[in-house]
């Protein structure tokens, strides 16, 4: 039984932390397009004159979203016309159940590993949820009886199970070289040094299957250099022309899920998930006595630096505005001073007798800490290609599908299993 | 619990293959046979072949249904084509068939009540991915390189068909 409730408390804590990154992501999207175009972006929904630059837009848009008329076509075909966004949403979803975003937490004598589902076939299962992820798009399109939508659906259909194949090709390098077919156990494996120095990251040991992953991987999220199923300026907005409202809102959230996802995989494939190189476990719960008031000290000295700039920003800008807008900076450094002093009053519990119980808690909280910033970067990276390089054309597409990516991916795998064979 | 989800997963699948049968749609019918072949993987994951069911889903459900699908939408036309048909008089017998094969199955397993339990635990490993490939690779070498070889010549074949002729694009 306990190990029920320990399976739902991380169903729980993953779908969680997919959501809230999500919210971020369409923050980051619209203020990061803005930064790199050199705009200033959402800037206007508020709560009492706190903006927290444009992170109280997602709050206004799901209300907005939630309230719009849902239009919908005539002639659609209403079962599969309503199905196609939750199964776009559910395949983006499910897919994080076999990745690991922290080693494990000790209760007690019991360990329990921080992965939902633990496969035998893990890296596998991830492919056959992406296959299915086709279904959504390709029935969005035609049930939508709309010409442009069709050509969005049909697109995205022949642009993903052309990518899939590249993107076996790319993580069987990596199943080769730590030879299995679980998550967790590339994660553990990439822990390692290579001679001694190097970390045995994936992108060390594979830097073309690296490649190869992550641009099959864009391909199956289509995000912007391979956008061509939403192409706006061809097909005017794809597969989802004609979806309004909270159904829209379904395919533009399953993006995001998608982006956070595929950070995650990057992430636990290549950069050894929630591993910080030459800082093992091991030597981690050992100075944890060390590390957490260092971590602790670095927190009071960063947000107390942030106050003093809100106060100072306060002062220089007062009455800018003329209404409750003012108040932001004052409200924004109280709560930094407020967090600062808290962490303060955090050292009167002696963070440096920490027990050995405590010491683990602390390593599994640092190891989820660097894997979340892992994740973060590589979500982040997506928004700055999107924004950074134009599209492709349909046949160019095609072209470095068929003729570039699989033919390096079989190479790659070919000169993986030589070295390999020279090795043993 | 693996027991509840194995007949979950059954009746699902009985269900959406009737439903494939009976569709009018063309499209919808495609769709009821995906549902049908992802119930079939989660048959087998609940017979401890773990690497069957995914292989079910990634070659079955994810590539080969999709490309159905494509021929599908594009020779099918208008989204709610087809009409409601009578079925022939003389088809009318033949509707008692299904209930009589579910019939006979009951009955088969009744006669042999000591076959309808299940106590033959699989062993650890059995069904996971190292387990088929040294199969495949060992014992069952032959035949698999037999497979890959036809193949190849099955892709050959299906170049060779849908190769243009450049000179006259029009063929």
């Amino acid at each position: 039984m306990p190990l029920l409730w320990a399976s739902l408390a991380k169903i729980v804590f993953m779908v969680l932390m997919i959501l809230l990154l999500l919210v971020v992501l369409i923050w980051a999207e619209r203020k990061g397009s803005a930064f790199i175009q050199d705009r200033t972006g959402p800037n206007r929904a508020q709560i009492g004159g706190v903006r927290l630059a444009g992170l109280i837009h997602p709050i206004a848009d799901v209300f907005k979203l939630l309230f719009k008329e849902d239009v919908r076509p005539t002639n659609r075909h209403e079962a599969l016309y309503t199905l196609a966004p939750f199964i776009v949403m559910v395949v983006a979803l499910s897919t994080y159940a076999v990745i690991p975003f922290g080693d494990y937490i000790e209760i007690g004598a019991t360990r329990i590993p921080l992965v939902v589902a633990d496969l035998n076939v893990g890296i596998l299962y991830v492919l056959a949820i992406a296959s299915l992820g086709t279904y959504g798009v390709v029935m969005a399109g035609w049930a939508s009886n709309n010409k442009y939508s069709f050509l969005g659906g049909v697109r995205a259909g022949a642009q993903m199970v052309s990518y899939e194949i590249a993107m076996g090709l790319a993580i069987m390098g990596l199943v080769m070289i730590f030879s299995t077919l679980r998550v967790t156990e590339m994660v553990a494996g990439q822990g390692e040094l290579l001679w001694g120095f190097l970390p045995k990251w994936g992108v060390v040991v594979q830097p073309l299957g690296f490649l190869l992953f992550i641009t099959a991987v864009f391909a199956e999220t289509h995000r912007n250099p391979f956008d061509l199923p939403e192409g706006e300026s061809e097909i005017v907005a794809g597969f989802h022309l004609e979806y309004s409202s909270m159904k829209f809102a379904l395919f533009f959230m399953a993006e995001y899920a998608h982006l956070v996802v595929s950070g995650a995989l990057i992430a636990a494939l290549f950069f050894g998930g929630y591993q910080i190189p030459w800082l093992p476990r091991p030597l981690l719960q050992q100075h944890a006595g060390l590390i957490l008031p260092l971590v602790m000290g670095v927190t009071v000295l960063v947000s107390a630096r942030f106050a003093v700039l809100f106060f100072r920003r306060a002062r220089r800008e007062r009455g800018k505005f003329g209404d409750a807008r003012d108040r932001e900076p004052i409200l924004m450094g109280l709560n930094c001073a407020f967090a600062a002093l808290l962490v303060l009053l955090a050292f009167g519990l002696q963070p440096w007798r920490i027990g050995p119980s405590g010491a683990s808690l602390f390593a599994t909280l640092i190891q989820i800490g660097a894997f979340l910033t892992k994740v973060v970067f590589f979500a982040w990276l997506f928004i700055w290609v999107r924004w950074t390089l134009p599209r492709f054309r349909y046949d160019q597409l095609m072209a470095l599908g068929w003729k570039v990516m699989i033919p390096l991916g079989l190479a790659n795998l070919v000169v993986t299993a030589l070295v390999l064979a020279l090795i043993a | 619990m693996e027991v509840i989800l194995f007949y979950f997963c059954g009746a699902l699948m009985v269900i959406a293959g009737a439903m494939m049968v009976l569709s009018r749609n063309a499209v919808v019918a495609a769709c009821w046979l995906i549902f049908a072949f992802i119930n079939a993987a989660g048959i087998y994951a609940t017979l401890s072949a773990p690497f069957l069911a995914v292989l079910q889903v990634l070659v079955y459900a994810g590539a080969i249904m999709v490309l159905f699908l494509f021929v599908v939408m594009m020779l099918q036309g208008p989204v709610l084509a087809g009409e409601r048909r009578r079925l022939r008089p003389w088809l009318w017998p033949f509707l008692l068939l299904p209930p009589l094969a579910i019939l006979l199955t009951v009955a088969g397993f009744l006669r042999r009540a000591d076959n309808t339990s299940f106590p033959v635990a699989a062993p650890a490993g059995f069904g996971s991915a190292e387990q088929v490939a040294g199969l495949l690779l060992s014992r069952y070498l032959l035949a698999f390189e037999l497979i890959s070889i036809v193949l190849i010549v099955a892709i050959i074949g299906s170049l060779a068909l849908g190769k243009v002729d450049r000179r006259q694009p029009w063929k």
